[in-house]
């Protein structure tokens, strides 16, 4: 067998290498920019990060910062209907767009001639949408369909509904980003300015500029066409906190499929807090790679799942910590519960060795700076370490944060988190068709 | 989410070139091909044997034999050699296609010197435990029947088998199904590990961050053991015929609240003379955002998500694709729409402004979406190898796609884009749609998903 690698060489090795050279900015109107040059190809990734999601939601509207991201696409003061995409493609970029529960992200993708252009589209939107009634009409379709494809006709989109649903009992992540049917109905021109005019202040915006670029140029322009967008109040803080889990809580779906899924959520603090390196690397050690403690006792030795999966998403407010589990078919959920809570149990009792240790921080420092291959990926990477982290600039310091988690933080962290009482089971039961 | 990003097809460029590469040929037969990249302290190495699922007896044994190679050695357990690869912090990946079976890792190159004999075992004395055959049988299986719960992925599966029909390797389940998968045994991998995955099938791909004169005696070491063996004859192009008369299979998911539909004919395969300009008309009607399939059918109507067009092109014959989907009541007015493109498209073809939208387009994303990660790389050199090509289809690509005319963009529009012996897979709920789409095609097969991958 091979020895174990010591992680000081994959750190040594990484780290120089890896040191990504940030310029940050604020502009005049609060907007905060990030400029990351590479020149590795002729092309330029430009990210917006607009602090505004379903977390700062109301029940009637859920889902209006989703629905919102697909009205900016839909025409403002000089680029009317269809001229965003158009105009995009025709100069050789392509763009796309996501809302979570924290933020709504637009994404920008094109040859490096056309900055100047794309700037230049992208500032006539946040100064002057446009609010067509027939285009909302239309749009609302457009969303709806996505629902029926992302979550009413998709088994784990249901499934992770209800489990958010049960989970969050107060705190709008209560609701997901897409929004409950009947608010996608019932959304209105009322509701999209107020959303417009809550969460598209530049002083709530963060910009990312990834790619061939000097950062001078790029400042320079991002000057000319943004700086003059005037500060407004952002969205209010969301004031509600979701009261501690007091016992576990069940949610259950029956619906025709083939194989049955369960996920498990634990909550855990937003991704600002010192845990957050240790959640990642238990979630390593845990579920990534076919040696993960979850994948060899529930894939491997007791096959009884097909997939085992764990994330935590980054979040402004505390969040949850799920875990997946796509069973063996005819399976029982129970068995496979059972198994799954030996393994936390095994954590909080026993110590893991420090060669385990070191396999999950090699595993998570490699996918880490595996995000960074893409203009698009380091862009990325960069915008949500400027906002869940604590800024970007502790995107170069993770890895040090990484090594320093000990042995004694995984076992506190377990047990701290890893309760009977603090989860929530969501199951899929399979009824025929 | 705003957009599923479009599978997109585009290939070629010109004003970007290919990274210089080097390639040379061992005693075995092995092609060895190693291209240096210093942006990321990382190695790729791809091990792509020609063959895979178009050389397969049974649907799914090119992919449970790929599979099999990271679940024992000679002299290594599957918990030791997962092990092995996560304590590097490296990526391992099997897997098999229409024409290939593949076997990948990716580690920081201070590493090669573990890493790639690693590899190399796994290549060349696979143990297939029978413990783990089973095993990994059985997995395949319930994954098989998993993909009931996607109804997109379901329906995708089966228009591949009902538009391509049985002489077509690409109708298979590359992944197998429930008929085919219990037929597979041990001897069987045996017996194929042992006729294709041998030197002369054989190419090796290093990219990354390494001194060639240091990794070339490294891989020369790795993978001179391998019997020179057999080269595997590639079956000749059944190519795609066009039905003489539309031909519609309906799947029946009684709980769907949206139909999903595939509308395919005839297209081109790898290298055929009329494949970038066939590229760049399809841009226009079915392969990007503002596309005349996603402009009518999302950004007027309101009728979906997402509706594009899509072209196979691999070594053999594939197809010309759209793909959309839309909720049960607005079926049949969906489906009119994007045909009525069709025959708008064949009649009055791409002006010359959107010709040169399709070019700007095309070009400037190129580097992005080809030449940017040792991954992409990897993909563009193995396509090169596959298809007998060489790296003049990507440095001459921006000046093929400057001289497409606008009569030659209208001339594939004609050729290509037709109307006539259309092939409809709809997935969906049948008792709310079967009346009306009787009219797409004289013959309706129908059949209930749970029957999908089942013996007929």
């Amino acid at each position: 067998m091979v020895r174990l690698l010591a992680l000081a060489w994959l750190a040594a090795l990484l780290l120089p290498a890896q040191n990504l050279a940030l310029k940050k900015h604020q502009l005049a109107n609060g907007m905060t920019v990030i400029i990351h040059e590479d020149h590795d190809i002729p092309n330029v990734a430009l990210y917006f990060f607009y602090k505004v999601g379903s977390r700062n939601e109301k029940p009637g509207t859920t889902g209006v910062s989703h629905f919102f991201e697909h009205m900016m696409f839909n025409g403002a003061k000089k680029y009317g209907p269809k001229q965003f995409d158009i105009v995009m493609e025709n100069n050789g970029g392509r763009n796309n767009g996501y809302t979570t529960r924290d933020v709504t992200v637009y994404q920008d993708w094109f040859a490096k001639p056309a900055l100047d252009l794309i700037l230049d589209m992208e500032a006539d939107r946040i100064r002057d949408l446009a609010f067509d009634p027939k285009l909302v009409a239309s749009e609302r379709e457009v969303v709806y369909s996505e629902r029926r494809l992302s979550v009413d006709n998709s088994p784990e989109g249901s499934l992770d509904e209800q489990l958010w649903a049960a989970a969050f009992t107060a705190h709008p992540y209560h609701w997901g980003p897409i929004g409950w049917p009947s608010d996608i109905e019932g959304w209105t021109m009322t509701d999209l300015k107020e959303h417009f005019s809550m969460g598209y202040a530049p002083n709530n915006c963060v910009l990312v500029v990834s790619g061939d670029v000097t950062e001078t140029a790029a400042l320079a322009l991002v000057r000319k066409h943004l700086e003059a967008i005037p500060q407004r109040p952002g969205p209010t803080p969301v004031r509600t906190k979701e009261p501690q889990q007091k016992g576990e809580r069940r949610v259950v779906l029956n619906r025709p499929a083939e194989i049955p899924f369960q996920m498990i959520a634990f909550h855990v603090p937003a991704t600002s807090h010192a845990d957050t390196p240790a959640i990642a690397l238990l979630t390593t050690l845990l579920t990534q790679g076919r040696s993960s403690r979850l994948e060899q006792r529930l894939v491997e030795r007791d096959q009884i799942a097909l997939a085992v999966q764990a994330d935590t998403n980054e979040a402004v407010d505390p969040t949850l910590w799920t875990f997946y589990l796509q069973l063996r078919a005819g399976i029982k959920t129970e068995q496979a519960e059972q198994a799954l809570y030996s393994e936390f149990e095994r954590l909080v009792n026993t110590p893991v060795s420090d060669d385990e240790l070191k396999k999950a921080k090699s595993q998570f420092l490699a996918s880490f700076y595996r995000q960074l291959k893409t203009l698009g990926g380091k862009a990325n990477l960069i915008g949500n370490f400027e906002i869940f982290h604590g800024g970007a600039d502790r995107l170069n310091e993770y890895a040090a944060r990484i090594e320093k988690v000990t042995v004694a933080d995984l076992q506190r962290v377990a047990k701290t988190y890893l309760t009977a009482q603090n989860r929530t089971v969501a199951t899929l039961v399979p009824t025929k068709e | 989410m705003r957009l599923i990003l479009l599978l997109l097809t585009i290939c070629a460029s010109a004003q970007v070139k290919l990274p210089p590469y080097s390639k040379q040929t061992l005693p075995n037969g092995t092609t060895l091909i190693l291209m240096p990249r210093a942006e990321l302290p990382l190695t790729t190495v791809t091990a792509v044997f020609r063959g895979g699922a178009e050389a397969e007896s049974v649907a799914g044994l090119a992919s449970v034999t790929a599979e099999l190679l990271e679940r024992g050695t000679a002299t290594q357990s599957a918990e030791q050699i997962a092990l092995a690869f996560d304590s590097l912090g490296a990526t391992l990946n099997t897997r098999a296609s229409d024409s290939t079976l593949t076997i990948a890792s990716e580690f920081l190159s201070r590493d090669t010197g573990r890493a790639l004999p690693l590899l190399a075992d796994l290549v060349q004395k696979p143990a297939f435990p029978e413990p783990e055959v089973k095993k990994v049988l059985a997995q395949f299986l319930d994954a098989a029947k998993s993909v009931k719960d996607d109804p997109q992925a379901a329906a995708g599966i089966a228009f591949r088998s009902f538009f391509y029909g049985p002489a077509h390797p690409s109708s298979r389940p590359v992944r197998g199904d429930e008929s085919s998968l219990p037929k597979i045994n041990r001897e069987m991998i045996q017996q194929f590990q042992r006729r294709m995955l041998v030197g002369r099938n054989l190419t090796v791909i290093a990219i990354g961050h390494f001194t060639p004169t240091e990794l070339l005696p490294q891989l020369t070491a790795a993978f001179s053991s391998l019997p020179a063996g057999e080269a595997y004859s590639p079956i000749a192009d059944p190519g795609v015929p066009r039905s003489a008369k539309p031909r519609l299979l309906l799947i029946d998911k009684p709980d769907a609240t949206q139909t999903y539909f595939f509308i395919g004919q005839p297209g081109i395969k790898r290298g055929h003379p009329d494949q970038v300009p066939l590229q760049l008309v399809n841009t226009l009607f079915g392969g990007r955002f503002t596309s005349m399939l996603n402009d009518e059918l999302r950004v007027n109507t309101g009728l979906t998500y997402g509706a594009n067009c899509q072209l196979t092109l691999n070594r053999l014959t594939g197809g010309i694709v759209i793909s959309s989907f839309t909720k049960t009541e607005t079926t049949e007015r969906t489906i009119d729409l994007a045909l009525n493109l069709l025959k708008k498209l064949n009649s009055t073809g791409v002006t010359s402004e959107a010709l040169k939208s399709s070019k700007a387009y095309t070009k400037g994303l190129f580097p992005a979406d080809r030449l940017e990660t040792n991954d992409q790389l990897t993909q563009v050199l193995t396509e090169l190898e596959l298809n007998g090509l060489n790296r003049g289809e990507i440095d001459d690509l921006f000046s093929k796609i400057d001289a497409v005319t606008p009569e030659r963009a209208n001339a594939i529009a004609k050729t290509y884009y037709r109307g006539e012996g259309l092939v409809f897979v709809l997935l969906g709920n049948a008792t709310k749609i079967r009346e009306a789409v009787k009219k797409y095609a004289p013959e309706v097969t129908e059949m209930p998903i749970a029957k999908l991958g089942m013996e007929p």
